[in-house]
């Protein structure tokens, strides 16, 4: 048996996309520049999607881009969370510091979203408790706008 | 629905990091199951391979497969999901009635790509990805979190899975060695390295190097190739909707949905008591206990009450399962080959006693979001 020689070409290509957020995100974008967050709501079944949608898959409706918006807390109760030493974002799989990572659902909404939860210990974390939104300091109208969650 | 037959199967050995390249693998798999069925190059009328541009680093990843792949000038195509659900399409032609023999192979080398990087790729790249906190490690321990809340049930006893899968893959000389362990215990398995808390590195599917084949036949023609056929008398699949954060993690409606339309072509109203052998493709120990749930093999949250143990009283992958091994796109593919090979009475070492009906499953997506059941019965 040979060693395994693998060749990377790189900088040969880069396939770097482009993506349209869509008119719905556009708005949710916006919102959060100013620090506010924005949903919307299902006309058939009532759910509030964060971010926002165009269809509700569930019912298979178009919900309307020009009505059923519905302003949100920046509070939330926290739903779920994981810790993980892995660098989500590394190639090479690589360990670095432990991150807590929470899904929380905005009050008012019915669908988590998915953030660091910040300044808390992990043995203070559970499932239940209040948090809320801490804001970049310089938002810019992107996910990265909320840092993450911290205990209310 | 018509008889669907497996006449041949074949898999390569599961390593971390194979020392041969995936053109020698897929020629591997193919070629034996084709040596061992006793058929010729000619005899293939369509291939279906299952790979992933991603996994491949190139596009239209089985533009290079063709030529080992036994898909030289001929009808061939690809899917881009899990191996099991390659044999969907394979099913689909043959049902069609026009064709003699489908070979369905898939399979990747883990190795050569970033794994967890192409599971961050799944996600919305306009709202998850950038902030790059979901890929399939964070996902799993959502998952299992969200399990052991509903239901009270314990890391400890989520771990007996794993051990279990473990135990049983030293008996199958075909799963990765460095997932074989026959002296495991829970506490090594709780002690082992945090992967996504409650998740620990010894609960965990690892994504490895391999390719596996599976060869489908019409009835008549099965009964020429074989005198050893498995019948596909049922399959169902289904899939969740896309974001995390919208579902109910502690249990699987699309498995469940799935293996309800699977009984009801194969005409199983008692699945628990008409099964005899079961092969989940479970990424986690805990997302086996869910996926048996949804297949209601056990209660919610009693997953862990059933003995699934070799010689228990509904084995549930006796091979290892996907914890034995996780070769991506071979996963569910390799499933579906070791219920056969415990139908044909060929698992040895592992041969569950009196195997004359199983489930095997594949999946695909964050926490199984999509999944898929095939039945199948042995005999003539």
């Amino acid at each position: 048996m040979t060693e395994k020689i693998i060749v990377a070409n790189k900088g040969m290509v880069r396939a770097e996309f482009n993506f349209w957020v869509g008119r719905y995100m556009d708005k949710f974008y916006d919102g959060l520049e100013q620090k506010k967050i924005i949903g919307n709501k299902c006309p058939k079944c009532g759910d509030v999607f964060v971010p926002p949608r165009k269809i509700c898959g569930k019912c298979n409706e178009t919900i309307s881009l020009e009505q059923n918006w519905v302003d949100l807390a920046e509070t939330g109760t926290l739903v779920n969370y994981t810790i993980t030493p892995y660098k989500v974002n590394d190639k090479r799989g690589r360990k670095a510091k432990d991150q807590i990572v929470g899904m929380v659902k905005i009050d008012g909404s019915n669908t988590c979203i998915i953030y660091s939860l910040l300044n808390i210990k992990p043995e203070e974390v559970k499932t239940g408790m209040k948090v809320k939104i801490e804001w970049a300091e310089k938002p810019k109208g992107a996910p990265s706008d909320i840092k993450g969650f911290i205990k209310v | 629905m018509e008889k669907v037959g497996i006449v041949g199967y074949n898999q390569v050995k599961l390593y971390s990091d194979a020392n041969y390249g995936r053109y020698e693998m897929i020629f591997e798999a193919v070629r034996g199951a084709m040596d061992k069925a006793g058929l010729k190059k000619k005899d293939i009328t369509t291939v279906i391979s299952c790979t992933n541009d991603y996994y491949e680093g190139r596009t239209i990843s089985n533009c290079y497969t063709v030529d080992v792949g036994g898909g030289y000038m001929a009808d061939e195509s690809k899917v881009e999901m899990d191996g099991a659900h390659a044999v969907l399409y394979g099913l689909m032609r043959i049902l069609s009635g026009n064709h003699k023999l489908a070979v369905v192979w898939g399979g990747s080398m883990a190795s050569c790509f970033p794994y967890h990087s192409t599971r961050l790729f799944e996600t919305d790249p306009t709202w998850e990805r950038p902030v790059a906190l979901v890929n399939d490690i964070t996902a799993c321990g959502f998952q299992m979190r969200a399990y052991m809340e509903k239901y009270g049930v314990s890391a400890g006893d989520i771990a007996k899975i794993a051990v279990k899968n473990r135990k049983n893959a030293t008996k199958n000389p075909l799963a990765l060695a460095e997932a074989q362990n026959a002296n495991l215990t829970v506490n090594d398995v709780l002690e082992s390295d945090i992967y996504a808390d409650p998740v620990t590195e010894l609960m965990v599917a690892k994504p490895c190097d391999g390719v596996a084949a599976i060869l489908l036949a019409p009835e008549r023609q099965a009964l020429k190739i074989t005198d050893k056929p498995v019948w596909i008398t049922g399959v169902g699949y289904n899939q969740d909707t896309y974001y995390l954060g919208d579902r109910d993690l502690s249990k699987s409606n699309s498995m469940e949905l799935a293996s309800k339309t699977a009984y009801s072509t194969a005409g199983i109203k008692d699945p628990k008591n008409e099964i005899d052998v079961v092969e989940i493709f479970e990424q986690t120990a805990c997302e086996e206990l869910i996926l048996t749930e949804a297949l209601g093999l056990a209660d919610n949250g009693k997953g862990i009450n059933l003995n699934s143990e070799i010689g228990g009283e509904l084995p549930i992958n006796p091979s290892g399962g996907g914890i034995g091994g996780n070769p991506p796109c071979a996963t569910g593919l390799i499933r579906i080959i070791e219920a056969a090979k415990q139908l044909r009475g060929e698992a040895n070492g592992y041969q569950v006693k009196n195997a004359n009906k199983a489930i095997a499953s594949g999946q695909i997506g964050m926490c199984a979001q999509n999944n898929i059941v095939y039945i199948l019965e042995g005999g003539n």
